[in-house]
């Protein structure tokens, strides 16, 4: 995903402009950046998405080809609505201050013209040209969207990132599985053993995770780019991964000396350190985004609290005082906040605080739901709920918004986690 | 040309640009801007031709190439137990013993358990050559991870009052499943109380 950010200010996009008046360009520059830079004049954000209550753009979608295209432009406008910072406007309706307009040719594979025009100014700010070699209509409208909302917001959009969740096979088996981010295109990951905890790591290539296999709960990692599994960790007792940091470490809960503690290894499962020293049960360590602190659960004082400590075990600090079952932490991408699952009049639900304990905040009432996980730029919160008989798989915007279920309630689902961008 | 000229000589004027160091690398970009705009005929800029996205196709190869048969696992070595010969496992089947139970969010070992328990460690003086695993469950209610802990909680205090009615530490091994081998699946406190165990499985004596 780095790279096609990149690609995208190679292209010349409105925002591509923006970075340019703010950090002036480098020496080299394509030919192809320089015409389009003067195809595309002076780029602006549109919405401010960092301030809160914002006003929506007003955005119509015009796409003509053949009847799939309908399909892409259905898919795009779905996910730029789940933002939150978009209104959709009809074609025939005035009022929009963007119009995009979608060329879709499927004579030989899959190829689309997107033009983005500001009908304020009436100008152009991006054209760009996409194509894939077979028909994958799914892939490409979450391309699509990603640049629309670079575009409008000047960030980088997570419509292609992925998610990775547990299905329920039968009771007793669970598989480990990845979707896209509405929920679409779910793929088997690992059916072997019982496979439980996992984490993805920073750069989106590898998924570490628990299983127990032979009556061994081991940590495993999977490199997704040739689906190969390496054993990171093993010892008696439970070992059971938390997260990841920036700088590769891997965070994980072990009961290898009695009592389940908090530990660091590198990634290739060497150099391990133990952080804590307490008995009772201490587990689910994450990384905060810049790796220096750990969050993680501990009933040292005599219920399941969220704790923090930095990422060498010291300055330990108890976090969540309200209720008496807070687990499953998971960090907001700017560091700030920490999601997690709490237990409130008998029901789990999922709150937000700041790390420092204060700002707390419910954004779910409904049902039991559990293992909150930020999309990699905090917009949304992804989680697991049986609000509705079902237990699956629900997104939601990260302040509790619009809150929908992305997976079949033919399959029972739970646990996600939310990649990071992911390179390709 | 002469509109992308005066884009030109737009661009040169912003005011957020720092330093005139950085205005002459511009103000080069710009001259370079328009030395290439001049050498080509004069046709309206086309748009850009971006290769094909790569990332979009090799998501196509990715999805062709997930089948899972095809994960090389990693080799998991065999642990401390053999497999029972069909003699044992008709004399084992034979020995069936019973969950004992927890209460929730708890690991001690309930007064209701103990005759069980007994029942566990005489068969284990009276039988060598047999191992036994204690298995810790709870009810789906909680987080998985918690769980699994609360789990083996569950498993080590079952296998320390065998310890401490002379059952021998090394014959005795724990695993948790936490709330993922659940007996039943009623949201109810029966179905949930008899989720939360441990449960006994026989092995070989390696």
């Amino acid at each position: 995903m780095k790279k096609k950010g990149s690609e995208v200010r190679g292209q010349g996009s409105g925002v591509a402009y923006a970075t340019f008046i703010a950090y002036c360009i480098p020496y080299v520059l394509s030919i192809l950046f320089l015409f389009s830079l003067v195809t595309t004049s002076h780029a602006r954000i549109y919405i401010d998405i960092s301030s809160p209550g914002a006003r929506k753009l007003p955005v119509t979608i015009i796409t003509t080809g053949p009847m799939q295209s309908k399909e892409i432009e259905w898919i795009v406008k779905s996910d730029l609505d789940a933002t939150g910072v978009f209104e959709m406007v009809d074609p025939d309706i005035p009022g929009a201050e963007i119009i995009v307009t979608l060329d879709v040719d499927m004579s030989v594979g899959l190829k689309v013209v997107l033009s983005v025009r500001d009908l304020i100014e009436n100008r152009e700010v991006l054209k760009k040209r996409l194509d894939a070699s077979t028909v994958i209509i799914r892939p490409m409208a979450h391309s699509i969207a990603d640049d629309i909302y670079k575009v409008a917001t000047g960030k980088d959009g997570v419509f292609r990132t992925k998610i990775s969740y547990l299905k329920e096979l039968a009771s007793g088996k669970k598989e480990l599985q990845y979707m896209d981010w509405d929920g679409f295109n779910s793929k088997k990951i690992i059916s072997r053993g019982l496979t439980t905890s996992h984490n993805w790591g920073q750069d989106g290539r590898y998924l570490f995770y628990s299983s127990e296999r032979k009556r061994q709960w081991k940590i495993y990692v999977l490199d997704l780019d040739n689906f190969t599994e390496s054993l990171l960790f093993s010892s008696k007792g439970l070992n059971i991964v938390g997260g990841t940091s920036p700088d590769g470490l891997i965070s994980f809960s072990s009961s290898k000396d009695g009592s389940s503690e908090i530990y660091t290894v590198n990634k290739y499962g060497k150099n391990l350190k133990k952080l804590t020293r307490a008995f009772g049960i201490d587990v689910s360590p994450v990384f905060s985004p810049d790796g220096k602190t750990i969050a993680f659960v501990s009933d040292r004082g005599g219920t399941p609290q969220i704790y923090v400590m930095t990422s060498q075990g010291k300055n330990m600090r108890r976090v969540t005082y309200e209720g008496s079952y807070n687990t499953s932490p998971a960090w907001s991408p700017d560091g700030e906040g920490i999601a997690y699952t709490g237990r409130s009049n008998g029901k789990f639900q999922i709150f937000v605080v700041q790390s420092d304990g204060t700002d707390l905040r419910q954004l779910t009432f409904s049902g039991n739901n559990e293992s909150p996980s930020f999309s990699p730029d905090g917009t949304f919160l992804v989680f697991d709920s049986d609000r509705d008989g079902k237990r699956g798989i629900y997104v939601m915007r990260s302040n509790g918004e619009a809150q929908k279920k992305i997976t079949s309630n033919r399959v029972k689902a739970m646990t996600p986690e939310w990649s990071p961008y992911l390179k390709k | 040309m002469v509109a992308i000229f005066e884009k030109i000589i737009l661009l040169c004027n912003i005011p957020n640009i720092k330093g005139g160091y950085l205005m002459k690398k511009l103000v080069a970009v710009c001259l370079l801007i328009f030395a290439v705009s001049c050498t080509k005929t004069y046709t309206r800029p086309s748009e850009e031709e971006v290769k094909p996205p790569k990332e979009i196709q090799e998501e196509v190869m990715k999805v062709e190439e997930e089948a899972p048969e095809e994960i090389a696992y990693a080799r998991d070595e065999q642990i401390g137990e053999r497999d029972l010969s069909p003699a044992e496992v008709a004399e084992v089947a034979k020995m069936v013993f019973s969950d004992i139970h927890f209460d929730y969010d708890k690991y001690n070992i309930r007064p209701d358990a103990r005759p069980m328990l007994d029942q566990v460690a005489s068969f284990m003086s009276e039988n060598g050559d047999y191992n036994i695993v204690i298995e810790g469950h709870c009810d789906e209610r909680g987080t998985n991870e918690y769980n699994l802990a609360l789990g083996e909680r569950r498993a080590k205090s079952t296998k320390n009052y065998l310890v401490s009615l002379g059952v021998s530490s090394p014959r005795i091994s724990t695993v948790t499943f936490g709330e993922e081998k659940p007996l039943c699946t009623d949201t109810s406190e029966t179905c949930w109380q008899s989720n939360r165990r441990a449960h006994f499985v026989v092995t070989g004596r390696r």
